[in-house]
Formats: structure tokens, sequence, C-alpha cells
């Protein structure tokens, strides 16, 4: 048993599973972003456009695309997702090509990246409190957003590529030896899942 | 990602090789130990979730299927019936969309009303009403809203109940001519409703019924909207205009 745990974890190490999960949630992500895109334009053209995801009162993209957090910075939020996604997935190809990128260009993937991941949550927390209506695609862009900033993390943390100070490298790089990423990950995921299953529950399928 | 407390001491100055050594082994047999009970917990967690998602699958299954019990929308005996046709319970909306206070019950009540006809607590029987159309100068506003609701309901239920809360949600007040057709057609257009169904509002197909529905009300004594009545029984008072006072009765009703 322990043995198996082992190699999992060894897995979990690998290039391999890392930016083949990066390059995973990534290419979710831009066709998620793609999608809210296109349904943008459609309610922009005709605002009482039916969208395939209007389901009901809880889950409707129209509800949540109509919003002005839908359009923060004056565009659709989505065109941000097309515009940073294609460069996960090409940090992730490429280093599955064994490429090695320089220290400064993954940190600088980092820092733009967690700010990507604050504004999704900021979405996420305006949709659930403050428009009352989830959107399926965004909650796809919610979840892998999250799982590509957990592989770019990983990676950086692995490689010592965000400067830190020894002690904060050593403590964390500590910490992916232990595997408590993947708890943390895990465990970030159920909570989002019970939060709407507490909030909404039954009205989902209604 | 991930933080933790766990510091690996740096190698003090003038520390001998074996004694780092001694401390490397020591850090690692320490990782190691927390790393077996960490892919227990993740194991755990996705396990319990598994089973969470698996009982919940069996007992909404063993329920009926309330995730379309809302789309339910029969016309019978000049009444909108959304729901679950053996729903325990039926609650009956005597009700005319120039009226202010219907609005108000609609708007307090309608999460409620939502929620026990999806848990298949309650159905709902809408009696439309078109009493008020002296109060719409002229327009017959009441005829129109609630001919256009019997439209959606024959063609598309799926969308009447939130047509209805979108009508209620853009209510004109009492004396005014009300919404017009335009109006109407992009409400319903906004909650879904398709083109061709909306285009025919003015055609007021559905307008006998109204007249019937609203005769029907008379006949069974209905003297003011909103009236509501739980399994026949009245349910009067201010605190119809209160969230969750309904939903409570309803629930008592059930048992």
């Amino acid at each position: 048993m322990s043995e198996l745990f082992e190699r999992v974890h060894r897995f979990r190490q690998s290039n391999g599973w890392i930016f083949g999960y990066m390059l995973f949630s990534s290419l979710i992500s831009l066709t998620a972003s793609f999608v809210l895109s296109v349904d943008a334009l459609e309610l922009a053209r005709n605002p009482g456009a039916d969208l395939a995801c209007n389901i009901n009162s809880v889950i409707s993209c129209g509800t949540v695309g109509a919003t002005w957090q839908a359009n923060l910075l004056g565009f659709p939020n989505a065109y941000l997702g097309l515009i940073a996604e294609p460069v996960v997935i090409t940090i992730a190809v490429a280093s599955l090509a064994k490429v090695k990128f320089p220290r400064g260009f993954m940190l600088a993937a980092q820092i733009v990246y967690t700010i990507g991941l604050v504004f999704a949550y900021w979405l996420f927390y305006q949709s659930m409190f403050h428009i009352n209506a989830l959107c399926p695609w965004c909650l796809l862009v919610t979840l892998s957003t999250t799982l590509v900033f957990s592989s770019l993390t990983h990676v950086n943390i692995r490689d010592n590529n965000l400067f830190l100070p020894p002690r904060v490298q050593n403590a964390l790089a500590s910490g992916l030896r232990m595997g408590l990423d993947g708890l943390i990950v895990v465990l970030w995921l159920t909570f989002i899942v019970l939060a709407i299953l507490l909030k909404y529950g039954a009205a989902l399928f209604a | 990602m991930s933080k933790t407390k766990n510091v690996s001491k740096p190698p003090a100055g003038g520390t001998s090789r074996r004694e780092q050594l001694r401390q490397q082994q020591a850090q690692a047999a320490r990782e190691h130990k927390i790393r077996t009970w960490t892919t227990i917990g993740i194991a755990g967690v996705v396990l319990a979730l598994i089973v969470g998602a698996v009982i919940w699958g069996i007992t909404n299954s063993s329920t009926g299927t309330p995730s379309t019990a809302s789309r339910n929308v029969a016309t019978q005996d000049y009444a909108l019936v959304i729901g679950e046709q053996d729903a325990p319970v039926t609650i009956s909306i005597y009700q005319d969309y120039m009226c202010p206070y219907c609005g108000q019950f609609e708007r307090a009540n309608r999460d409620d009303l939502e929620a026990l006809v999806a848990n298949g607590t309650a159905k709902v029987e809408l009696h439309l009403m078109n009493f008020l159309d002296p109060q719409s100068q002229g327009t017959n506003f009441s005829t129109r809203s609630a001919n256009a609701l019997v439209t959606v309901a024959n063609a598309e239920p799926e969308y009447a109940m939130a047509f209805n809360a979108a009508i209620y949600d853009n209510q004109p007040g009492e004396g005014t001519s009300g919404l017009s057709d335009d109006e109407l057609v992009a409400l319903a257009r906004g909650v879904g409703v398709s083109d061709a169904v909306s285009a025919t509002f003015a055609d007021l197909a559905n307008a006998d019924f109204v007249n019937g529905s609203n005769a029907a009300a008379y006949a069974a004594g209905i003297k003011s909207t909103p009236t509501v009545k739980i399994n026949g029984e009245d349910f009067t008072g201010s605190q119809i205009f209160t969230a969750g006072a309904l939903r409570s009765a309803v629930e008592n009703a059930a048992g």
C-alpha cells in the first residue's frame, strides 16, 4: 500500500503529469472562454436571446452575462481568457517537449495568472452572492483556472522559479514533497462544491 | 499553493557533514510519514465525494423527478396547474396582473412556491382573472397579459413561471395603460420564450380561456385578488405577503 502511495506521489511530481493536466485544464478554460465570448456577442445582438445554458432560475448564463460584472473592464471578461490561456497552452506544450523556460519568464507567468485567479474568484463570488445565478461555462472557467493555477504554482515551487527567500522556498518545497498541494486543491474544490449545494440546493435541479 | 510551517532548518555553520546527512534523512522520513497521511486524506475526501454524490442521486430519484416538476404546466378547468399532479398539497392562487397586491404576494412567495413545487410538496393552480380590465384605460391589460401567459403555458410550458414572474417584476400601476403588447413580447423573449410563440400574443387566442377563468372564479365565490387557498382552505391576512408564512402553512398541510 505504502509503495503504491509512493508511486502515485512520484507520478504527481513528474513533468508529464503536471504539464499534461496544465494543458488539459487550459484547453478547457480556452473552450469555455470561447463559448462565453460567442454568447456575449449573441447577448449584445439580442438581449433576450435564449442561450443553451439557460437551464433554470439558478443556472442561467443569460442572467449572468447581462450584468455589469460580466463586462468589468468594458468588454466581456471572457476575452481575457482568450488572451491568457493560449500562453499557458504554449508553456505546457513546450514544457512537455522538454523546453526549459527562464525563471523570470515563469515568475511573470505566475504573477499574471495569480491576478487571473483572483479575478475568476471575484466573479464567482459576485455570481453566487450578488447576481444569484450561476452560469455553467463560468463555473468551468473557475474550475479550470484553479487547476491551471495549481499546476503552474506546483512547477514554479518545484523548480524554484519564484525568487523566494530560501526559508520560504524550503518550506514550500517540503510541502510539495509531503503532497500537501494535492490535499489543498481537493479540499478547496470540495469547499466550493459544498458552498454551491448549500446555497442553492434543490433549486439547481429544478 | 501549499503553505506549511514545516521549515527545514538551514545547516548551521560548522556542522559536520555526517550531522547534515542525518538531518536530511530525518527530514525525509518526516516528509514520507506526512505524505502517506496526505495521500490517505486525498483518497478519503474523493471517496466521500463519490459516496455523497451517489447517495444524493439515489434520494433524488426515489422522490420522483423534481427536476422536471416545475416544467409541468397544464391547463385544466380554467386553471394553469404547475407541478406534479399527485403532490399532497394544492395551492390555488386567484390573480389579476393589474392587481398590485397580487404582485406583492407573488414577489414575496416566489422562491418558496418554486421550492415547494420543485420538491414535490405542492402543485400550484393559477387562476387568471381579468376583472380589472377597466383599470387600464381601455387597453384591457389584464386580459392581454393573462392571455400571453396562457399562450406560453400551452406552447412552451417550461417558461410559464419565469414569464409570470417577469410580468410581476415589471407590473404597471393600477389605472395606467399597462404594458403594451410589444412590452409583453419583450418580457417573454427575455425569459426564453421563442419568437414564434410571443408573436401570437396579439391574436388573443386564449382570451376566451381567461374570460372563462374569471367567470369560474366568480362562480366559486372569489371576491378579491389575490385569493390564496391551501387545499381549498382560504389562506388570508397580511401573512400572505410575508415570505415563509405560506411555505410553513403548506408544509404543515403536507404533514
